[in-house]
């Protein structure tokens, strides 16, 4: 056993940490990228790819850096911390992972090095509104064959980044039933196609989560990502590195909220006492250190197990339900320590509690994924 | 007669009128300035008039100012009324269920001559002026101070968190009055005309969209006749009014708009074609939201009942508090669960369930456990004054 990073991830995590320092400057900043239609601006996007950040995981004839996806999970955690927005996540593990997990060797050769490059934004439509329980593989979305080509029919809802996407990963059904795993393929389509149609929601987070309509929209059978009717397996491992990736930024995040509350606990003075004295906020303290210490390990066992290709389904499972919890219990301890002030828009701490919000229920909250873990227990 | 949860004929007569007038006249949008402390604006203002117009304010209040003499119980009923129809408070909420209740108890014949009538009339509000930079939970270890000078006392200082402040026409306000004794014993409250020369006042704005404000005093005089009650018994008035306060303004009905729509929610929706209703986990998380506010309501009615019957309360307010201050957190949560995704979107999106009510009410709700007294303290207060254990 080993619970340390490598030289090439401290690295990673050390110019992730200055980089972002800068990049992301002050909870102003934060703010305008919330209420920003595209939720980032281009220099961040041009510093992060020049860092090789969206390549990160491809092979090095893709235009990436051949690392794991341990390295992308460093990568993340740091992003979590300094809670950056943009559409990273989507781009690389809803997209470039789909892409390279599935795709062909012309769809790689043609995507990977775009997305290396950052200057191909990728997303993966999934999720529908009938889906009222959070279940990714009810699809009613349809590809109907008409030739050489498919059309697609359907609304996607709580799409991340559609809005900025240049390819729209679809996730339709091509034979089956809506709740069935099987029958489903992926599509990859130009964002500018006509037919689709994409709608930002408003967030809690004011992240760019969107629906996108497929309103007759014609995609070639070359754009298939992966095998017809064959999906559900690709979508499974994707949920997957994007579960845990979300548990790597929930850790940053969680992480970065611990510290400010810590700080602020050993510099607040109230009844002539630093308000870290009393028993009742180190309670609240340890608490947060004790939800990290959990957070952290089954992330990076989780991550790790995917990097070996082990058996991951309950580990990761596990991982999404701990995590979801803990991120949401650290920011509430947090709001609890900074009392008034860290009720105030400005400051940093909605900026966390808001987005471990919106990570809960990313890929599914802790309800589902529990079930998940029943499930593989025998149940 | 021991045990007895009704409540009178003539109480349960009032609570008619107050619910058949707000099915009528209470308008989301008034409910919601209140709600959402955004401020009472015009219609929230004509509201409170409205609301005594139609003479169902004052009910509880002595007969020399205008109102009934009747116990406190009709305010309680009025407060709940409201409750249930999102209309958090009423209109003028700090003058008539916190200011008010020490002017009658500690103001002069004179004050409480000017002022009372025009709470009971829903004419006048307070801003609450006890919170400072230095003076959060301690709030003894206020900085500003009042001079005395001639007719007048002369102040200086800054408070934060003065919530209603925008709008109210007075400030309710403690300052040092002795800065050489303790702290306990150097305090005064005042009232100040809130558009007094040398007052500024700035928005904070809060993470749920609320407004809250910061307030500096730069030589502001004040006439003596407005120091309430002794001076330097400022500290002891605020320690007073904390319980009765706390009856007044944590109040389980308004929890009820909120169950109701869960509940409506589950029923009305349904995942691959069964209603959610149906689902024990939701059953579950509605009915633990149900089992809590029947109970905070109990114990909200038991410290009311206490106040009423003047009977000396030591922590019961405290725990009606503590506990409905992290029960709205607790609701929140189970209720975005049901949500699921959906629980995320913003009034005015696409797709945003309940109107996104559930959403906004995430956001306030982080305040709960800290505005008026945190979780904290209010345990410190329960184990020391209700338990008798040992202070640190
Ligand atoms: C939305 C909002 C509206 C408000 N409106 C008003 C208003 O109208 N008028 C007004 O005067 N004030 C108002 N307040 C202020 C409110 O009363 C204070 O926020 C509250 O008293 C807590 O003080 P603080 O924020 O300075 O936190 P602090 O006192 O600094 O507390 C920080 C943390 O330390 C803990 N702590 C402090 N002392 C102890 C101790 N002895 N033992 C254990 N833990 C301790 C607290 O529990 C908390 O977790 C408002 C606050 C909010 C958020």
């Amino acid at each position: 056993m080993d619970f340390t990073y490598t030289e090439e991830q401290k690295m990673i995590k050390d110019a992730a940490r200055g980089f972002l320092e800068k990049a992301c400057p002050n909870v102003e900043w934060y703010l305008d990228m919330d209420k920003d239609e595209k939720g980032f601006t281009p220099e961040l996007w041009k510093g992060m790819a020049e860092l090789g950040w969206m390549g990160i995981m491809f092979p090095e004839k893709y235009g990436g850096i051949g690392g794991s996806f341990l390295d992308l999970v460093v990568l993340l955690e740091e992003m979590g911390y300094a809670a950056v927005p943009g559409p990273f996540f989507s781009t690389v593990l809803l997209g470039g992972l789909a892409v390279l997990e599935a795709g062909t060797d012309a769809q790689k050769n043609d995507l990977l090095p775009k997305i290396a490059e950052g200057k191909c934004l990728l997303t993966l439509a999934l999720t529908e509104a009938a889906s009222t329980v959070y279940d990714p593989f009810f699809i009613e979305t349809t590809a109907k064959a008409a030739g050489d080509n498919y059309i697609i029919n359907g609304v996607k809802l709580f799409v991340p980044d559609a809005n900025v996407s240049d390819v729209i990963i679809a996730a339709v059904r091509t034979s089956g039933t809506t709740g069935d795993k099987d029958g489903i393929s992926l599509f990859l389509v130009d964002s500018k196609t006509p037919g689709v149609k994409t709608t930002l929601l408003k967030t809690t987070a004011g992240d760019k989560l969107c629906e996108v309509i497929f309103d007759a929209v014609t995609v070639s059978k070359d754009k298939i990502l992966g095998s017809l009717n064959g999906a559900g397996a690709v979508i499974t491992r994707v949920l997957q590195y994007a579960a845990v990736g979300k548990c790597a930024e929930m850790l940053g995040g969680s992480q970065k909220v611990m510290e400010i509350t810590v700080a602020y606990a050993k510099e607040r003075v109230q009844f002539g006492k630093a308000i870290g004295v009393y028993q009742a906020v180190q309670h609240h303290c340890a608490n947060q250190k004790m939800a990290i210490e959990g957070s952290t390990y089954i992330t990076y066992k989780a991550a790790w197990m995917l990097c070996n290709g082990l058996p991951a389904t309950r580990i990761v499972a596990s991982a999404k339900a701990w995590g979801s919890e803990a991120y949401k219990k650290v920011a509430a301890i947090g709001h609890q320590i900074f009392g008034g002030t860290g009720y105030i828009v400005e400051h940093p701490m909605p900026i966390y509690s808001r987005r471990a919000k919106a990570a809960e229920y990313a890929y599914g909250n802790a309800n589902y994924h529990r079930q998940l873990v029943a499930t593989e227990l025998g149940l | 007669m021991a045990w007895d949860f009704g409540i009178l004929k003539e109480e349960e007569a009032y609570r008619q009128k107050v619910a058949d007038f707000l099915d009528k006249e209470l308008t989301e949008e008034i409910a919601r300035q209140s709600w959402e402390d955004l401020g009472l604006d015009v219609e929230g203002r004509a509201f409170a008039k409205k609301l005594y117009a139609a003479g169902l304010m004052g009910w509880s209040w002595p007969v020399e100012y205008g109102g009934k003499g009747l116990p406190p119980i009709y305010d309680f009923i009025l407060i709940d009324e409201l409750g249930k129809r999102w209309g958090a408070h009423v209109p003028n909420d700090v003058a008539y269920t916190m200011v008010g209740h020490t002017i009658l108890r500690r103001g002069s014949a004179e004050m409480k001559k000017e002022f009372i009538p025009q709470i009971i009339q829903g004419e006048i509000e307070f801003g609450l002026g006890y919170t400072e930079p230095e003076a959060g939970s301690d709030l003894a270890n206020m900085k500003m101070t009042a001079v005395e000078d001639g007719d007048y006392f002369v102040i200086n200082g800054q408070k934060t968190f003065n919530t209603e402040s925008h709008y109210s026409e007075y400030h309710w306000l403690a300052a040092k009055t002795d800065t050489k004794v303790s702290a306990y014993k150097g305090i005064s409250l005042f009232i100040v005309d809130q558009r007094a020369p040398g007052i500024t006042i700035r928005p904070m704005i809060t993470m749920s969209g609320e407004r809250t404000n910061e307030i500096f005093y730069d030589e502001v005089k004040v006439p003596k006749n407005r120091l309430v009650g002794e001076k330097n018994k400022g500290f002891y008035y605020m320690m007073e009014a904390l319980g009765s306060e706390r009856n007044y303004v944590f109040v389980p009905s308004r929890y009820l708009p909120y169950l109701n729509m869960i509940v409506d929610y589950a029923k009305n929706t349904t995942f691959k074609g069964i209603p959610l209703a149906e689902n024990p986990m939701v059953r579950d998380k509605i009915a633990q939201i149900a089992v809590e506010i029947d109970m905070s309501t109990l114990l909200a009615d038991h410290a009311r009942w206490m106040e009423w019957n003047h009977l000396p309360m030591t922590c019961e307010p405290e725990i009606t508090k503590v506990f409905v201050s992290e029960m709205e957190q607790r609701m929140v949560d189970s209720a975005m669960q049901i949500l699921d995704q959906f629980c995320q979107l913003k009034e005015g999106s696409k797709w945003a369930p309940l109107n996104g009510r559930m959403e906004w009410e995430f956001l306030h709700s982080f305040m709960t456990t800290i505005g008026a007294g945190t979780s904290e303290v209010g345990r410190t207060v329960i184990a020391q004054r209700g338990l008798g254990l040992p202070r640190g």
